[in-house]
């Protein structure tokens, strides 16, 4: 008998505890809250210092970039995606190596070279990108590169590659130009010929 | 109330009685049935959202770009209503097809019927019936004859193992919950819901409203005995063994998807507010303002009657997301050996007591 009531009276406290621990979970929610609202609140950035110089550890391969002044629209990195992620459309400049300001196209290179063809479209889908590295090397102006990675000067650290849109993912690198200035470029006029 | 109302208001209008009874009981039917899909969806948010206080998340919130679910998540309850509303409704090629699709209907009517006898404030009952109380205790218990019905036409064994279950804690726990409202009853004497509250007017101990709880120690304990078996008669955690989601899938709900399982789930959420309605008039003085004489109004009334019950609701959500499972034995063990002697010297208690101060 004794012990029937020593149990009723354990039951009673060891509940009376356990609904005590939830309820101050509960109150103390603001507090204990481990949840983050991901795309508003993200986890503090660690320091970008790893203990390498950006030169000595520029291969770490973090996303395309191109410099598209640079780019001579040759195509070979287009050739070299194994993934064909990249899409190049060129347009013949009417003159070769001379800056049409118009589109923002640069004539020369900062190699010296002079550019026969303006790069009308320049996208990578980063969807795609298998991050091989493979389009860095045959680069004859070294204009496409990866960045972003530790120590990177030039470029934030992205490393969530996170959209909202699937198409927020192909990464236009070209200058905007309109259908106008495409097919003025592509039927040039007879008298700015001459 | 509601119903005589209206059928002497028919009655003005032409002497048809048995159309203005139908009528009478069908204007009625509607803002309850309302009443319950709103009550379930807030619930349901409730639920939703002190269970990940508890556990310390946030829960459901709406935040960012593009389709999510409002301010603070209040849209997550709606979005799962409609989600069970449009899913596909499957009826398994082996199953009963007749006593199927029957099922959860007799458990929603089981909770549904319940609540004609709810007194919502001083004038606001479908029906004052004089075995109020009795009403309410049989027919809710007519939902375990929906639940076996679900669990034997799955042909599931799952099903059937949670229907058994189901059955034998039911049909258990209704003998301590019913021997603690004899208490009740003993004290006021009447079966009426509004006349169990209106015996609970006034002051009590000098300063404590004259609740049935506080009346005397005996009330007491019947008002923890009553309220803990009503959360095992709606198949709450710590007594889910029916639905036992770890071991038996869902319980007799496992074949079951769509609107079909949506009303076994609304039909378990107007249990808990059933179970929290009879707690709340025949303990806590129902629509009884906690300060006797003041805000004694009908609006005040609703409002008390509905914070008390919502209260208890709380208290069934906390309940679950703190206590472990019961094992079959274990839960057995809790109504024969504990609830129903300690309810049965209650009521012995209730009568010396009310007999020697009272």
């Amino acid at each position: 008998m004794k012990k029937y009531f020593a149990n009723i009276w354990g039951t009673i406290t060891t509940l009376k505890t356990g609904m005590g621990i939830t309820w101050r979970h509960m109150i103390n929610i603001k507090k204990d809250n481990v949840t983050l609202q991901y795309p508003e609140e993200r986890w503090p950035r660690p320091e970008r210092d790893i203990g390498f110089e950006h030169e000595d550890y520029n291969v770490i391969r973090s996303r395309l970039h191109v410099d598209i002044d640079d780019c001579i629209g040759c195509l070979k990195c287009e050739r070299a995606c194994p993934v064909d992620c990249i899409k190049i459309d060129t347009i013949k400049a009417p003159t070769r190596g001379e800056d049409i300001p118009d589109i923002g196209h640069t004539g020369v290179t900062e190699n010296g070279t002079n550019k026969a063809l303006v790069v009308s479209r320049f996208t990578i889908d980063m969807s795609e990108c298998c991050y091989c590295n493979l389009c860095v090397y045959p680069c004859p102006e070294e204009c496409i590169y990866m960045v972003g990675g530790p120590n990177s000067p030039k470029h934030p650290i992205d490393y969530e590659f996170s959209e909202f849109n699937r198409k927020d993912l192909i990464y236009e690198f070209s200058k905007p130009l309109t259908s106008e200035q495409k097919s003025e470029l592509m039927n040039p006029k007879p008298d700015a010929e001459a | 109330m509601t119903v005589d109302a209206l059928m002497n208001w028919f009655a003005k209008l032409g002497d048809f009685p048995e159309l203005a009874f139908i009528l009478a009981v069908l204007i009625c039917a509607v803002p309850v049935f309302l009443f319950i899909a709103l009550y379930a969806l807030v619930a349901i948010y409730g639920e939703l959202k002190i269970s990940s206080f508890m556990q310390d998340k946030v829960g459901p919130m709406g935040q960012g770009v593009g389709l999510h679910a409002g301010k603070w998540g209040l849209l997550q309850p709606v979005a799962d209503a409609l989600k069970l509303i449009l899913k596909e409704d499957i009826i398994p090629t082996s199953a009963d097809k007749k006593l199927f699709i029957l099922a959860p209907f007799i458990v929603f009517i089981g909770a549904f019927i319940a609540f004609a006898a709810l007194p919502f404030n001083q004038n606001l009952i479908i029906a004052d019936m004089n075995i109020g109380i009795f009403y309410i205790l049989a027919v809710s218990s007519l939902g375990v004859i929906g639940l076996i019905m679900a669990g034997w036409s799955s042909n599931n064994k799952w099903s059937l193992y949670g229907a058994m279950r189901s059955a034998a804690q039911i049909v258990s726990y209704e003998i301590p919950a019913a021997l603690s409202i004899i208490a009740v009853i003993m004290l006021t004497g009447t079966l009426s819901m509004q006349g169990i509250i209106q015996h609970q007017s006034g002051f009590v101990w000098g300063i404590l409203p004259n609740w049935i709880i506080f009346q005397n120690p005996f009330t007491f304990v019947a008002f923890f005995i009553f309220f803990i078996s009503g959360l095992a008669e709606c198949n709450r955690t710590p007594f889910d063994i029916p639905e036992a989601e770890s071991e038996l899938v869902a319980g007799a709900f496992t074949e079951y998807s769509g609107m079909r399982y949506a009303f076994f789930f609304l039909s378990e959420y107007a249990n808990m507010f059933i179970v929290s309605g009879i707690a709340v008039t025949a303990f806590l003085g129902g629509w009884q303002s906690p300060i006797p004489g003041i805000f004694t109004s009908p609006a005040w009334g609703l409002w008390w009657f509905m914070s008390k019950a919502m209260f208890l609701i709380f208290v069934m959500i906390w309940f679950r997301w703190t206590f472990p499972r019961l094992r079959v034995d274990q839960l057995m063990n809790v109504c024969w050996k504990g609830f129903t002697p300690i309810a049965m010297v209650n009521i012995f208690g209730v009568g010396i007591w009310h007999l020697m101060l009272g």
